[in-house]
């Protein structure tokens, strides 16, 4: 990646993961914090797991749209950060350089986009978990097709992908990898309508809007 | 929800990835994922490393159990010991 493409995803990322950091206090309260770690934590070990789509290509969950049904947007922006940053500098799963687009991408663009889409559908929860898993992840890969585009033509080419490949291609492969996270979702916040009702009214839906 | 129920949140959820391990060597270790996919077809490769991580997820169903559970009760310890720092600043604010 190109350091000003690099710059660019730290300048963006970091006001948003702020501002939810900032406007999580109205939300969190002693009965929510181990909820919220725990979902942190299965989101973590749900991420390791690649699941074959086509051609050899494997994806897994990004995990932003369950974040956003059972924390709000604020608690998913939050939660994904955690995660992100605890792959990266423990696991060495994404550079260093590369965490603030990663961030970009799948703590901030993820969540909004999921959070964008439960609330234009609201009413109709049963669309609108996969609508919003599978835009959640399509719109992040997008993004990063971008990233990779623009970092081509600022370095002259010594870094990223032309557009006109990087683009489809991100495209291509995610909105596949997509349905498969929409299916997980969908599966998940089902089993815990049915489990643990309680856990999709802490959150969410109902008092996201405020 | 109990402290009974977050353990067996808890337990549900590895156990649920053991589980996923398993079909996961089956079909998808060694297999690019989305992004690494397009890099390898258009010969983009990482640059070097700023930074080392300690660990990685392992090779074989066991390591990438053990670093699931690192990873695991990395993130909760993380997000928890955060929230109740940030939570009891949050009071002191509200309280001056």
């Amino acid at each position: 990646m190109d350091p000003w493409v690099v710059l660019l995803g730290w300048a963006l990322a970091i006001p948003v993961i702020a501002m939810a950091i900032f406007r999580l206090d109205r939300r969190v309260d002693e009965r929510t914090v181990p909820f919220m770690a725990i979902l942190a934590a299965g989101i973590f070990v749900a991420q390791m797991l690649n699941f074959p789509v086509w051609g050899g290509t494997t994806g897994h969950l990004i995990g932003a749209t369950l974040a956003v049904v059972l924390l709000g947007l604020n608690g998913a922006i939050v939660v994904m950060t955690a995660i992100l940053v605890i792959q990266c500098l423990v696991f060495g799963d994404g550079g260093l350089t590369a965490l603030g687009l990663n961030l970009l991408n799948m703590a901030v663009i993820a969540p909004l986009v999921a959070y964008g889409v439960l609330r234009a559908l609201k009413g109709h929860e049963g669309v609108a978990v996969p609508v919003a898993s599978w835009a959640s992840v399509f719109l992040a890969s997008l993004a990063c097709g971008l990233m990779l585009s623009a970092s081509y033509v600022i370095s002259d080419g010594a870094f990223g992908i032309i557009g006109s490949v990087a683009i489809p291609a991100m495209a291509g492969w995610h909105a596949v990898i997509a349905i498969g996270e929409a299916v997980i979702t969908s599966g998940v916040v089902l089993f815990l309508k049915r489990v643990a009702p309680e856990m999709l009214e802490i959150n969410g839906l109902k008092e996201a809007g405020a | 929800m109990s402290r009974r129920g977050y353990l067996k949140a808890a337990m549900g959820v590895l156990l649920l990835f053991a589980i996923g391990l398993v079909g996961y060597f089956a079909l998808s270790a060694g297999s690019p994922d989305g992004l690494e996919r397009v890099m390898e077809d258009n010969g983009v490769e990482e640059g070097d490393q700023l930074w080392s991580a300690p660990l990685d997820y392992g090779g074989d169903w066991g390591t990438a159990f053990v670093a699931g559970l690192i990873g695991f009760a990395l993130t909760f310890g993380a997000v928890y010991l955060y929230l109740k720092v940030y939570l009891k600043g949050g009071s002191a604010r509200r309280k001056a």
